[in-house]
């Protein structure tokens, strides 16, 4: 066969895709479903993953939270092609994803993963960021553009030219949503992204993707078992030995307490003082994940009086 | 410490030298080093040291930075001297200590051949300490292209080359920590017997190893999320810009070719 013709079907199934996508906003079509998909890894009899399916919402926060071994990255992995499902099927801008769509989907899906130095490829930030570009044929100068409009996106212009073992963690994940930026994507994954950073780096990464989320309408889908995290996400899916156990909007989630402390999440400070609060007779409102909610809760609740 | 971390010998400057294009440089040294062989009377020796020592004053690299490179091959340039200078028997006796005796040809062949070994570390010492590793790649991948006819994965020995350029601080960030994590379990690194201390590398070799081969992993995950599938199709970022100056050192090294050729004896 020419070695052209994958590029060609590529180049055809992109359009397709995007007129999918165009038709979209009329019929309000999910950007990604997933029904009822199964995963096995080799030489395993349990399932991973089992008859899992849920949507996301175009320009949606969906956090999906589990414990280890909750089978929440492995939907991740599948969802760009990393991972083929054994049964069931994975749609995304309205197209299945499949061998022939996979590095579209790649193209316009973009995974920031747990370990910030492993993800790293490029010699310096600009050079990272450009690896995305160079995989898919963008012409050099367009690339040069593109870095410095993902580079001032993140807010990382002072260190372009920085070597990665001069960047803290936080930074380096920065460099890894640059990265994805440049290729103008549709939908964002973090895969634990923010589980080995410390506090600020976390705190500095969210507030990158959440800015993108609400200024670009960036699909996010924030995969974590920091329930923390996930209670600024606008729907929480909760995993449990490979199912999905409930699905929801936070405040509805936090309601089941006792029950994801029991799957091994930790629930958030301020919604277990919240309800130890409760417990002693103090007349407090649900739904605050946050501890500056709690503070706001109290103090007006004490000014009440 | 590790903030100032420069793999290799780069020394960061601006001169005409750091300025040539990575290709020219690999050219002019590797045409250098051939043509060192050509060398084999005053004449010739002097037209390539005064071919090295202009290119070296030209990248106002300090002297001191020079000399590092070239002292641990210091010993191995006086050792051949003085094989030379006993064992080559030629012309007449100039110096005479019981049974070894020095003849003249001797220490001209002596004096020239450690000029030679001097002449072909200063050259590749000039080329590491005015380019980095990463031009040095990129000017490998470009100079090997026509090879890719022959089936040849220039672009994937390319590749390799520059991530594990890139991974060298990482792992030795990581090396630093597993040997403080075992110095904290008891494990001694500085002292005891050969076979002790041995014991104590593998303790760290094991661990090192694990954990690369974990994150070669990922890395490689990483890299197809991000869309790598090999080198077809794929555009460069680093581009390299072949200049005037470029083509003038060059040719000046190929003159210097043809007059160590039409005056060697």
């Amino acid at each position: 066969m020419n070695w052209t013709m994958p590029f060609f079907c590529l180049l055809f199934i992109g359009r397709i895709c995007n007129a999918a996508t165009q038709g979209e906003t009329i019929m309000a079509e999910p950007i990604l479903s997933i029904e009822g998909v199964s995963f096995r890894y080799p030489n395993q009899s349990d399932y991973a993953v089992q008859n899992v399916s849920f949507i996301a919402e175009r320009g949606e926060w969906l956090a999906i939270v589990g414990h280890n071994g909750s089978g929440k990255s492995t939907i991740a992995r599948m969802l760009i092609g990393l991972l083929r499902p054994e049964r069931g099927a994975i749609r995304l801008f309205g197209c299945l994803l499949d061998d022939t769509t996979v590095w579209e989907v790649r193209r316009r899906v973009g995974m920031v993963f747990q370990n910030p130095d492993n993800q790293f490829v490029g010699a310096t930030v600009e050079d990272d960021i450009a690896f995305a570009l160079e995989n898919n044929g963008i012409p050099r100068a367009e690339m040069v553009e593109r870095i410095r409009e993902a580079i001032r996106q993140v807010h990382m212009e002072p260190f372009l030219h920085h070597e990665p073992h001069r960047l803290s963690g936080g930074q380096k994940q920065r460099v890894a949503i640059a990265g994805i930026l440049a290729l103008r994507p549709d939908m964002i994954i973090l895969d634990e992204a923010t589980s080995m950073l410390d506090p600020r780096g976390r705190e500095e990464v969210l507030e990158t993707v959440r800015r993108l989320n609400c200024q670009q309408r960036i699909t996010v889908l924030s995969i974590t078992h920091d329930l923390e995290e996930a209670a600024k996400a606008d729907r929480i899916i909760v995993m449990n030995k490979g199912e999905v156990m409930a699905e929801g909007a936070p405040e509805h989630i936090f309601r089941l307490g006792s029950k994801l402390e029991r799957i091994g999440l930790d629930l958030p400070f301020a919604v277990k003082m919240g309800s130890r609060l409760r417990e002693q007779g103090i007349p407090l409102r649900a739904g605050y994940f946050t501890t500056e909610e709690l503070v706001e809760e109290l103090w007006t609740l004490y000014s009440k009086k | 410490m590790s903030s100032h971390l420069i793999i290799g010998q780069y020394v960061p400057g601006h001169s005409v030298i750091h300025r040539l294009d990575p290709r020219a440089k690999l050219l002019i040294v590797f045409v250098y080093v051939l043509i060192v062989f050509w060398a084999n009377n005053i004449p010739t020796y002097a037209l390539l040291s005064l071919f090295a020592v202009v290119f070296a004053a030209l990248s106002r690299i300090p002297f001191s930075f020079i000399a590092r490179g070239l002292k641990p091959i210091l010993w191995v340039i006086l050792f051949t001297l003085l094989l030379h200078l006993f064992m080559t028997k030629e012309g007449d006796v100039i110096y005479r200590i019981g049974a070894l005796s020095v003849y003249e040809g001797g220490i001209k062949q002596g004096l020239f051949i450690s000029l030679r070994f001097l002449l072909l570390v200063l050259m590749t010492t000039m080329l590491t300490l005015t380019t980095t590793p990463i031009e040095v790649t990129d000017g490998v991948e470009s100079l090997l292209g026509p090879l890719k006819k022959m089936r040849v994965p220039v672009h994937e020995l390319a590749l390799m080359m520059a991530i594990s350029l890139r991974f060298i601080p990482t792992l030795m960030e990581e090396t630093e920590k597993i040997m403080k994590a075992q110095a904290a379990r008891g494990v001694d690194f500085s002292g005891g017997r050969f076979s002790e201390r041995m014991k104590a590398i593998v303790s760290l070799l094991v661990p090192l190893f694990i954990s690369s081969f974990k994150r070669a992993d990922e890395l490689a995950t990483a890299m197809e999320a991000r869309g790598y599938r090999g080198g077809e199709g794929r555009t460069k970022f680093r581009q390299l810009s072949w200049k005037a100056a470029d083509t003038a050192f060059l040719a000046a090294v190929a003159l210097l070719a043809v007059l160590l050729f039409l005056l060697r004896s």
